[in-house]
């Protein structure tokens, strides 16, 4: 039956309550462990097509007609256009239609960052719109530009209102405490930096907008496109069936579906927008930087007695004041603890959710500072965790926490870094790691799946959803034929269009698996449980094989139809882990090698083990560029992007990649849903930075404050710790 | 415009094109060949490498004109084993660079059928893969035989 | 735009000439260089290594596995750019490749593009130059042009021969050109001389596909130790020996380049034994 709740609904660590309608949840969980299909390695459904180059991703499709725009964007990072003429651009061979300000939604006069959209051109082809782009006559007046975070929390500039949180005494803690470690760590800005840019087809058919895009959330831009364009829902049709990296970044439609739209509509024509890759690294969002002030103190038993933290999230001219905070109140069990959390709002292109959005950050500063307490107690920072293990969050019961597990199948690990030591010599300095994860991942309602069979004993499942790279057909193929019974290859699933499926979670937030996972489950256990009627009134047994029982149903199909049901009341769910990171430092250059990682996760239920670890490896390496090599650079005087390219903008190569070693506790969350399966996207990046930061501290004894980990950043990390160690030697005798 | 006569996959193509035109627009938006796909237009980051005469190229800064050899997408390496030890070894997440990744990995292994680790890192570097693939994607290249 | 392409070295005149087409082709598509006429000199320009002479036609991908050759060009064009780059290209055009300092590919008015200033050294220059960078901070990005001259290499061009030490000059108020090439002038052929000994070191960011920081080249050449360096100055920087590094200008964020330069020349040094 259906049921109206209200309820709180989390998005990447943000939370709002919400009303919605949730239908009951009757099935009981599989038990532990491989099953027949779930739980066992699988290979992707649309492997080939994605292999083969025959997948069709937005920037593949070529309408009829269709024209290409192109967006002029501001060079001045605070600006005010004092006049613009579109004429001259109009003038130009191939040239259908030129938008200025507020002709489309995105379209601005009043610019906070260099990058940010002014005016759109459309024409027969992409170098006609540029060149028109280029002709286009525009007098700007400049304004006050303020690029310094700090510089914006001083004159209370924010994006949003101050974060404040505090439970205990800190003061009072802090003032009591046998040991206090104090530092500052900043963390850079870095690029999602997604294959394929942002982009968008729109296509006016009647008073039906077409939106092909390359999108983590088809309803999301549905919804968000319909409002903007005050249209009924059911009008904008949202198609996504392939699409090329997203990583946060595309969890909504942007300038560039509605300056297509528009076009789209002066023109009659389908109009293409889609980013060149220097648009993207400017306007597509990015990782905030951050500043973080932190302290912490412990008696000298370990027992961690304070956390005071002031964060300032570089936010930018738009965007949120993500989480910095967030690992710091929740990770441990803390008796005393005081935050403050600021979004500066600074001329620097807007920051987008990306992967864990504030808990990498956060978790950095946060496990950086443990292990610096456990080097001032002398003690091991394993031991240190685990004396401070939270049993709950914030008071509130966990639905489940495997964390402590986690921790015991890291002690091999752990236990190498004796052997590690040993291979150091005079240049290279070998060390060994460890940081905990801490996130969400629990999904949500609501979202719904529907399954078909046909007399052939095949099923399809149908919603409308997106696979953003993950493997999510393939997850959810496994679901349906575990459910059904059926084999692994004789379950589709048919996805990436709004007008052809219900509606569906954003795949964002790992929290594809954990809402998707019960509808689709709901929906297969219902078409079985007709299929099981039908066999009885066959006088076969009620578990007969589905081809058995259905094959004289010629055209006639089976439907079932399923709904994500609600998280448990007044529980959290969170996930966990841990990463354990062995790294060589070439002392004399201020070389970082990552050599090996072990990363042990706890995220309930484990779908696809082979797609799971894929999911690791890849929060790992993306980790790892944000760790040594990924830097957002802005000309400190324009604002302007200056890696926005990527021979300039570093990430990892495949040579970059050390040995990863990845498990699961693979115990399925016994409060959550009908699967007890959480996402997995988020949780691998979140603690390897820390880790990585933490193994370095271990060959070296440099503390590291400041990511990218550069050789610049490393030399003077070195330096620092021999001066220290120098102060703090005892005189030559 | 300006005649451009090429072979591509084995089909030889006469085509009117302006000179200066990337072979990646021709392949994709003349011959309608979109496996090799274009993600950053100025050769640095290899989801549009496509062979010539079986020597890995970036096709986004190769001018189409310019091009002597038999040239060899994507489509044309249906067929290859590779394809099956990508799809089996999970070497693909969101795919995008992945038509790119397996037109250097043939030539790899077209070149040296048995590569060390450290062969496939050193030929494989100018692929990038937002996705963080690579693990998988040396795993299926060690094994593609199989 | 116009698309000639010579058989004969007598058929050149004028335009702009491209090989490989790894600089020119997004020079030319980000408006830093335009072109009325390209000339595709691959017909001209010799290809392939015969005794200690290699045609500047000749791949950076091929040098790669070429026994021929010294250890410290084998392994400068090794570590250079991505295997496809190296397969694009030439020898001849990674000598006269310009800098990667993000000011001047994104066509700021910097002095190299003819302007008054240099960007880079009040603005973010944490990749540049720690020597002769008063005028203009950029470094130059050739590893195989390091090791070129660290071997003591000859130019043959179709108007002159010259060491290729002397195809540089640091760029000034009156010329901002950064070689001697004239127009026209067009890179042949490299002559090696009789090598002992050589290596090339070189630091990156990443492990693979990355300009240099700083990269050193050393070889014994004729009884003389010679060394070169690659990422830190306006063009291939020659050093007579590790003590020069103590005259090094960097700027602010440049500090760090000095002890990683040291580091390798030393080491290098030390592997040519």
């Amino acid at each position: 039956m259906a049921r109206l709740i209200r309820t709180e609904k989390e998005v990447e660590g943000r939370f709002e309550e919400v009303w919605i309608v949730v239908e009951e949840d009757p099935l009981e969980q599989w038990p532990e462990g491989p099953r027949e299909v779930v739980g066992k390695p699988a290979t992707r459904k649309s492997g080939p097509e994605r292999v083969r180059g025959e997948a069709r991703y937005t920037t593949d499709i070529r309408l009829a007609g269709m024209l290409q725009a192109a967006i002029l964007r501001s060079p001045y990072a605070h600006a005010r256009v004092k006049s613009i003429d579109l004429a001259p651009a109009l003038a130009l061979p191939g040239v259908r239609a030129a938008i200025g300000p507020g002709e489309a939604h995105g379209l601005s006069d009043e610019i906070g960052y260099s990058g940010a959209a002014v005016a759109a051109v459309a024409a027969d082809t992409f170098r006609q719109a540029q060149a028109a782009i280029d002709a286009i006559a525009i007098e700007w007046e400049e304004l006050e530009v303020v690029l310094d975070p700090d510089e914006a929390v001083r004159r209370e500039q924010f994006t949003a209102d101050p974060r404040r949180y505090e439970r205990g005494d800190v003061e009072k803690a802090l003032a009591q405490a046998d040991v206090v470690v104090e530092a500052t760590f900043r963390t850079q800005s870095v690029l999602h930096n997604s294959m394929e840019t942002h982009q968008a087809i729109c296509e006016w058919v009647g008073d039906t907008l077409n939106v092909y895009i390359s999108t983590q959330f088809i309803w999301g831009v549905r919804d968000a496109v319909a409002e903007t364009l005050e249209m009924p829902a059911d009008k904008v049709r949202v198609v996504c069936e392939f699409m090329g990296g997203g990583f946060g970044s595309k969890n909504g439609p942007d300038e560039y579906t509605f300056v297509a739209a528009e076009l789209a509509k002066r023109t009659g024509r389908p109009v293409r927008a889609a980013l060149t890759r220097r648009e993207e690294s400017t306007a597509a969002g990015n990782r905030n930087a951050t500043i973080q002030r932190l302290r912490a103190a412990a008696r000298s038993d370990g027992t961690i007695v304070a956390f005071d933290g002031e964060f300032t999230n570089a936010v930018g001219w738009t965007g949120w004041n993500a989480s910095t905070e967030g690992p710091m109140k929740m990770l441990y069990d803390c008796e005393n603890v005081r935050t403050v959390t600021y979004g500066a709002k600074i001329n620097t292109p807007p920051m987008k959710a990306f992967r864990a959005p504030g808990f990498v950050e956060g978790t950095f500063g946060l496990e950086c500072l443990v292990d610096a307490l456990a080097a001032k107690l002398d003690m091991d920072p394993l031991e240190l965790r685990r004396r401070n293990y939270a049993a709950t969050n914030e008071g509130t019961p966990i639905s489940s926490k495997e964390l402590e597990e986690c921790y015991r199948r890291a002690e091999p690990h752990w236990e190498r870094r004796h052997e590690v030591h040993s291979r150091s010599d005079a240049v290279w300095k070998r060390g060994v790691g460890m940081a905990s994860q801490i996130w969400y991942g629990g999904g949500g309602p609501p979202s719904y799946a529907w399954v078909r069979i046909g007399s052939d004993g095949r099923a399809t499942v149908i919603t409308a959803m997106q696979d953003i790279g993950t493997g999510t057909r393939t997850a959810m193929a496994q679901i349906a034929a575990e459910e059904l019974r059926l084999p692994l290859d004789r379950v589709d699933v048919v996805l990436g269009d709004s007008a052809r499926g219900p509606y569906a979670s954003i795949s964002a937030g790992s929290s594809t698996v954990p809402s998707m996972g019960p509808a689709v489950r709901a929906a297969a256990a219902d078409a079985r449980e007709q299929i099981e009627d039908i066999a009885e009134q066959r006088g076969l047994p009620r578990d007969a094989p589905v081809h058995e029982v259905v094959d004289l149903l010629e055209d006639a199909q089976i439907l079932g139809k399923g709904a994500r049901g609600p998280n448990p009341t007044g529980m959290s769910v969170l996930t966990f882990g841990v990463h354990v990171v062995e790294v060589a430092v070439d002392v004399e250059t201020g070389e970082v090698v990552v050599e090996r990682v072990a990363a042990i996760h706890d995220v309930g239920r484990i779908i696809n083990p082979l797609g799971a670890s894929s999911q690791v490896e890849g929060g790992i390496i993306q980790g790892i560029g944000h760790t040594l090599s990924e830097d957002r650079l802005l000309d400190p005087e324009t604002g302007r992007v200056l890696t926005s390219t990527l021979d300039s903008y570093r990430m990892p190569t495949i040579a970059d990649v050390p040995e990863i070693v990845c498990e699961f506790v693979d115990k399925p969350d016994t409060h959550l849903t009908n699967l007890g399966a959480k996402g997995l996207g988020e949780p691998p990046i979140v603690p390897i930075s820390a880790a990585i930061a933490n193994a370095i501290r271990d060959a070296t004894g440099a503390e590291i404050h400041e990511l990218p980990i550069s050789r610049e950043e490393m030399l003077r990390a070195l330096e620092a710790a021999k001066r220290k160690e120098k102060r703090g030697a005892p005189a030559a005798v | 415009m300006s005649e451009l006569r090429l072979t591509v996959n084995g089909e030889e193509h006469v085509l009117d094109v302006a000179v200066g035109t990337s072979l990646a627009s021709v392949l994709r938006d003349r011959l309608g060949l979109t496996g090799t796909k274009i993600a950053c237009a100025e050769g640095h980051c290899g989801a549009c490498t496509v062979q010539v005469d079986g020597v890995p190229r970036l096709s986004c800064i190769t001018l189409a004109h310019t091009v002597d050899g038999e040239v060899t997408t994507i489509e044309g390496l249906r067929d290859h084993k590779l394809i099956d030890a990508f799809v089996r070894t999970d070497a693909v997440q969101c795919g995008f660079c992945t038509p790119g990744q397996v037109v250097s990995a043939a030539a790899l292994v077209a070149a040296n059928p048995d590569p060390t680790r450290d062969e496939i890192k050193h030929a494989m570097a100018g692929n990038i893969c937002r996705c963080g693939t690579y693990p998988k994607i040396e795993e299926a290249i060690l094994t593609w035989q199989d | 735009m116009e698309l000639r392409r010579p058989s004969d070295l007598a058929e050149l005149d004028g335009g702009v000439f491209v090989h490989g087409g790894t600089e020119v082709v997004p020079l030319l598509n980000d408006g830093l260089l335009s072109a009325e006429t390209l000339v595709d000199v691959r017909g001209v320009v010799p290809r392939g290594v015969h005794d200690g002479v290699i045609g500047a036609g000749t791949t950076l991908g091929e040098l790669e596995v070429e026994p021929g050759i010294p250890d410290a060009l084998r392994e400068a064009c090794r570590l250079a750019a991505s295997p496809q780059l190296r397969n694009m290209g030439s020898l001849g055009g990674n000598l006269l490749q310009a800098t990667r300092c993000w000011y001047w590919r994104l066509g700021y008015n910097c002095r190299l593009h003819g302007g008054d200033r240099c960007h880079a050294r009040e603005g973010e220059h944490r990749e540049h130059a720690i020597f002769a960078n008063d005028f203009c901070a950029s470094a130059h990005p050739s590893d195989v042009a390091a090791a070129l001259i660290a071997l003591g290499a000859r130019l043959r061009t179709n108007r002159r021969e010259l060491a290729v030490e002397e195809l540089y000059r640091l760029p000034d108020e009156a010329d901002r050109r950064t070689t001697t090439l004239e127009n026209g002038e067009l890179i042949l052929e490299v002559e090696l001389r009789e090598v002992e000994a050589s290596a090339y070191l070189k630091s990156m960011d990443r492990k693979a596909w990355s300009f240099p920081q700083v990269g050193v080249a050393v070889a014994k050449v004729g009884g003389e130790t010679r060394i070169a360096l690659a990422g830190v100055a306006p063009i291939p920087w020659r050093i007579d020996g590790i003590e020069a590094l103590d005259a090094a200008t960097p700027l602010p964020r440049t500090e760090w380049k000095l002890p990683v330069a040291r580091a390798f020349v030393r080491r290098a040094l030390a592997q040519l034994g």
